[in-house]
């Protein structure tokens, strides 16, 4: 194994390695955004618009993300056509983030639902019955109670996309994993063991980072739950496909 | 003060309140009591909108809302004028005792955090808990709890404190202590409608005593009438039994 090549060929990703971070972020941070609209459809049980979620969800987790990739990058643009956009091409990093965004509406959703239903009912009515808003509710008394049920899901859904984020090559997107397909081909093959393995350190290195970031808000969490009393079983709120 | 008229409630198709009527003087405490199933939490959860009836018109403070077709503005003004001690005491779990009586001070009255503090250990000392201020809820008794959630209710400075069974989930032992807030609530001429299980301290504390069966006020008066003089057949028979299976 040639570890003087994979030092040398580790700089060239630091370029692509921010493609892979942006995609990450921005898919997550919408993912989320996009996961509160939706667990909210789903809890109220608003009808037609909650099955519809129903459907949307159990479509994105049933199917390999690979092929919503495709979907998106392929399909985006004759859905834009057909509500008068006319972009034939569309970027392929925008095609994937979006794909992302609703794999990630659909999985965080489900994180998202039942640490809301988790919330006795009591705590509602106590704060309705004082004349909060329903947005003073939330921001004061549900989300701080809801937040530390989440966390382990959520951290989970960063692990997964992190990953998941690896098959956006597939339509042509030059991220770190892009670039270690290209390099693979321009060595003709000889030296694919040590270009996969760089790429594998990568990702261990960028999984390793969230993870400490995810430990640092668990760390808050615990001290939450202290207060709180609640005792959360690990299976409670951890979800894995 | 508190006015309310030909309120009605249903679930579904089970009338639970039939056209319930009520005229609250300030300062007055009246007690419901009835077999259960018969609408009295419910009629105080009207009160704060909890429940939502189908018709009927509150007063309160000078102002009536009409329940048919009550605004979502009107629900927070009458709410913010009424407070409720629950049966489980639901204090907020993420709080301290402190945060606990002070959190709707600030976001829902405005007040100042100096303000909102001073007012909250004065209505914890009240309730003989100043010196628990930094606990939460959890490493409480349940007496103390519904302790701190008298407290939480008293520093809104409502027209009426609703209590809804506040010492049925209580252990024995720890009745005594919230029976006695209470009645230095109602010592402090605070306006108080309570539904209780607690005969003997609705005797005492009342002005008045309702008897609700099957979601109508069967009979009522002053404790003395109710308790020793009932004209209702049906308000005696309850209240043997209840004497003879928890006495």
């Amino acid at each position: 194994m040639d570890i003087k090549y994979m030092l040398e060929i580790f700089p060239q990703f630091l370029s692509v390695i921010p493609i892979t971070i942006l995609i990450v972020v921005l898919s997550a941070v919408f993912g989320l955004l996009l996961s509160i609209p939706v667990a909210a459809i789903r809890i109220r049980r608003i009808p037609v618009l909650s099955q519809l979620m129903g459907a949307y969800i159990s479509f994105t987790r049933s199917t390999p993300i690979l092929l919503q990739l495709f979907l998106f990058f392929f399909g985006l643009p004759v859905l834009l056509q057909l509500i008068g956009f006319d972009i034939t091409n569309i970027g392929a990093i925008t095609a994937a983030v979006v794909c992302l965004i609703f794999f990630n509406g659909a999985y965080m959703s489900e994180v998202l639902r039942p640490a809301y239903l988790a919330i006795d009912k009591g705590q509602h009515e106590a704060a309705e019955s004082l004349g909060y808003t329903p947005f003073q509710k939330m921001k004061g008394i549900v989300i701080p109670q809801m937040a530390p049920i989440a966390l382990p899901g959520l951290g989970n859904a960063m692990i997964h996309l992190i990953h998941d984020s690896s098959l956006v090559f597939a339509i042509g997107v030059v991220d770190v994993m892009g670039l270690a397909t290209i390099m693979s081909g321009d060595t003709f093959g000889m030296k694919q063991v040590e270009v996969f393995l760089t790429v594998a350190l990568i990702y261990w290195g960028i999984s390793m980072v969230s993870e400490q970031i995810i430990r640092l808000l668990e760390r808050r969490k615990k001290r939450v739950l202290r207060k709180t009393g609640y005792e959360l079983k690990e299976e409670e709120a951890g979800y894995s496909v | 003060m508190l006015n309310i008229e030909n309120l009605n409630l249903s679930f579904g198709d089970h009338k639970v309140l039939d056209d319930i009527s009520l005229e609250v003087k300030k300062g007055e405490v009246i007690t419901f009591i009835g077999p259960s199933g018969t609408g009295k939490t419910s009629l105080l959860r009207c009160i704060n909108l909890l429940e939502k009836p189908e018709s009927g018109r509150i007063t309160l403070g000078g102002l009536t809302y009409d329940f048919g077709s009550i605004t979502k503005k009107e629900t927070l003004n009458l709410r913010r004028k009424t407070a409720m001690v629950f049966q489980q005491y639901n204090l907020f779990k993420n709080k301290t005792v402190l945060e606990n009586v002070m959190d709707a001070q600030i976001v829902v009255q405005k007040k100042s955090k100096k303000a909102a503090h001073d007012k909250s250990m004065k209505e914890l000392a009240r309730v003989g808990l100043d010196g628990k201020a930094d606990a939460y809820p959890h490493q409480l008794s349940g007496g103390q709890q519904q302790r701190v959630s008298i407290a939480r209710a008293l520093a809104v400075e409502p027209e009426v404190i609703l209590f809804d069974e506040p010492t049925s989930a209580l252990d024995p032992e720890l009745v005594g202590e919230v029976l006695k807030a209470i009645g230095e609530v109602a010592d402090s001429g605070m306006t108080i409608i309570l539904v209780t299980h607690e005969m003997s301290f609705a005797k005492d504390i009342s002005d008045r005593v309702i008897f609700m069966d099957q979601g109508r006020v069967a009979e009522e008066g002053p404790p003395e009438q109710i308790f020793n003089h009932s004209e209702s057949a049906r308000t005696q028979q309850f209240l043997r039994k209840f004497y003879t299976t928890t006495h």
